[in-house]
């Protein structure tokens, strides 16, 4: 599966694989992952370390982990002053793992091991992410398939990332690319399309699914307004965020025409009928125009903040670029 | 007293503004009380303002020998919560406490306070049981109630200044503003233990008269705050955006009506208010809707220095010689690095 002009991992002090599982009340599942997390990785023959997060469990999570952590110096745990949610879990995760590769996964067994090879041969062949896809999902169909099937097709339609599945956790990633991606809020299920900033290569892979057998789910069924708002933060942020006068111009626009052609209207038709124009509609017109122009300053305003703020698009360009130089070509760093 | 804490060293930061009472009679009051805890201590009095005389009677007492005494005069007033950011800027104890600068508390009550810090990070005080009448009663049990129901945390007493911390807790939360009366929230936001500690109230904490429109609004914006830190710090649009989108929505519903009226019914639009209010209504939707997007930009192009979550410890067996390939490492808190096995 490695390449073989690829440098020996075994001596490096680095490993070459970091799994990352964010634990959240999981005392049961903590011991069955990691048996299987073992028989699936050990084969593969690489140097990999598994990242335990704890995720301000309230049950025997913690401990267990930890005694996993006694016996194999191969496991790292990384304990939470207190709960922060999943997305907080997989950033420290992706912060603390030392990998050249990083694969995250749930801890409640659902994702299966033993496809992680799947998905570190698609990183290996050039991908930057690469995304499970749980094609046969054990789930319930109407409060968990529907509305995610949904949701995926409106994140990839908005998005323009064309994925299946934004929702499975199982997914690799090269660690100089997500390491630099910024993860806050909520977003842990829109990392592809977040990181689509930095335009990765993306790969899709047909993973696993099993049914929950310990504990219980996490999740209901999540409120569509999150998701719509969130989306559009996404959107917004990477299709326009070097830009804000842009974005705000779009929004002004339609109220600048708006309004001038109710002013207009207003003024030419009091000047025909030789009465004074109409209070209402003139006013609705100077309303539509005076917040055009309040958008404008808006845009200038999201134009300060980004130029104060130190999000640069050319930093983000350059976690996927490749580069040439006369005959040899040179991988992004990784 | 738990063992662990014998060597621990007190710093008694004492923020005094406007309100304030005699000071030499509370000093000498903390000081008994807090030489009772048998622990090394020093008293910081940071004097929010232009106050002559309490600056000459502390000014007096360091001149007859007091050496617990540091003084720290700010040269305008600037408020409790930077006043006990000054005064903590001069403090060399390993736990904080901080007293009002008049009687809520009686002095004796102070080992009370710092003996949940064994296991806690934060222990604020609750005067209990309290005297007060009965439109104070509700006012405070409103506002907690509504704190308690935001929040979850069981808050009874924000108004006292009596709160006992560890150190790194005041590294972490710089504070500013109104941020001391919710400094267990904050505490709590950033993963420390927070617990409070009831403790006899000092017969003399009575405010006479009556609370004025100002001391409401200022209770009202405090809930506000602690609703917007809590929900909405890292994700503004949620907030922006549901009323943003409601407004716009309402408004559209209404120009829609119009339009309705005037095509099919042939009701005359150019003279209806009701196009002006709809247009009013839209407008200001679309612009909290905006105002949301550039909070989220300013988040974003501050992501990097955006920590969401604070690591208790990591936990490897046996510790490695590689370091973290970690560029956020440089940017965790003493406290964290220190928390490093």
């Amino acid at each position: 599966m490695l390449p073989s002009d690829m440098p020996s991992t075994a001596t490096s002090i680095y490993p070459k694989l970091s799994v990352i599982v964010p634990f959240y009340n999981e005392e049961a599942n903590v011991g069955p992952l990691y048996e299987a997390l073992i028989a699936a990785l050990d084969p593969l023959g690489i140097h990999y370390e598994m990242v335990f997060v704890d995720d301000g469990s309230k049950d025997g999570t913690l401990a267990n982990a930890i005694e996993l952590a006694k016996i194999n110096p191969r496991v790292v745990v990384v304990k939470f002053r207190r709960n922060y949610g999943q997305t907080a879990a997989m950033a420290a995760g992706i912060q603390h793992a030392r990998g050249e590769i990083l694969v995250t996964m749930d801890g409640d067994l659902q994702n299966d091991p033993a496809d992680i090879g799947l998905l570190l041969g698609k990183i290996e062949e050039g991908n930057d992410i690469v995304v499970g896809w749980r094609f046969n999902r054990q789930d319930k169909l109407i409060s968990r398939k529907i509305p995610s099937r949904i949701a995926n097709r409106l994140i990839a339609r908005v998005t323009r990332v064309n994925i299946q599945d934004n929702g499975c956790s199982l997914k690799a990633y090269r660690a100089s690319v997500i390491k630099h991606i910024p993860l806050y809020s909520e977003m842990h299920r829109f990392i592809p399309a977040i990181a689509s900033i930095a335009g990765p290569r993306i790969a899709e892979v047909k993973v696993r699914h099993h049914a929950r057998r310990f504990g219980s789910s996490k999740y209901g069924l999540s409120r569509i307004y999150k998701v719509l708002l969130d989306l559009m933060v996404i959107k917004t942020l990477a299709s326009f965020a070097a830009r804000p006068l842009v974005w705000f111009w779009l929004l002004a626009l339609p109220m600048m025409l708006a309004g001038t052609g109710l002013l207009v209207y207003a003024l030419l038709d009091g000047l025909l009928h030789g009465a004074s124009p109409s209070i209402p509609l003139a006013g609705s017109g100077l309303i539509l125009l005076a917040s055009a122009f309040f958008l404008f300053c808006s845009g200038a305003l999201g134009e300060l903040v980004y130029n104060l703020g130190d999000m640069r698009d050319h930093e983000f360009a350059r976690l996927t670029q490749r580069l040439r130089s006369g005959r040899k070509v040179v991988a992004p760093s990784s | 007293m738990n063992e662990r804490n014998v060597k621990m060293k007190l710093s008694v930061i004492v923020p005094v503004g406007a309100r304030h009472a005699d000071i030499l009679e509370l000093y000498n009051e903390y000081n008994a009380g807090v030489k009772a805890l048998r622990l090394p201590y020093e008293f910081i009095f940071v004097v929010d303002g232009p106050q002559a005389d309490v600056v000459m009677a502390l000014e007096q007492l360091i001149d007859r020998g007091e050496s617990n005494l540091i003084l720290v005069c700010l040269n305008r007033s600037f408020g409790e919560s930077t006043a006990i950011m000054a005064g903590f800027e001069r403090a060399s104890g390993d736990l904080i406490v901080t007293l009002p600068a008049y009687h809520q508390i009686e002095a004796g009550e102070i080992a009370k306070l710092i003996a949940p810090l064994d296991t806690a990070d934060v222990v604020v005080g609750w005067r209990f049981p309290r005297a007060s009448r009965g439109l104070e009663k509700l006012r405070r049990s409103t506002f907690h109630g509504l704190v308690t129901r935001i929040t979850g945390m069981k808050l009874h007493d924000l108004g006292c200044g009596a709160r006992a911390m560890k150190r790194h807790v005041l590294e972490e939360l710089s504070l500013y503003g109104d941020q001391h009366r919710l400094l267990a929230v904050l505490a709590d936001r950033q993963g420390f233990k927070v617990v409070e500690a009831e403790l006899r109230q000092s017969s003399r904490d009575r405010f006479e008269g009556i609370y004025r429109p100002r001391e409401y609004a200022h209770l009202a914006l405090d809930v506000f705050t602690v609703f917007f830190l809590v929900r909405f710090t890292k994700k503004p649009l949620r907030f922006f955006g549901m009323i943003g989108a409601t407004m716009f929505g309402i408004g559209a519903l209404l120009v829609t009506y119009l339009v309705a009226d005037r095509l099919i019914f042939n009701e005359s639009l150019a003279d209806r208010p009701a196009l002006l209010l709809s247009a009013l209504v839209v407008v200001l939707g679309l612009q909290v809707f905006a105002l949301g997007l550039l909070a989220e930009l300013i988040i974003f192009t501050h992501a990097r220095h955006i920590k969401d979550y604070r690591t208790a410890e990591i936990i490897q067996y046996p510790q490695t010689a590689a370091p973290r390939w970690d560029a956020q490492a440089e940017r965790e808190s003493p406290a964290e690095k220190a928390a490093l096995r």
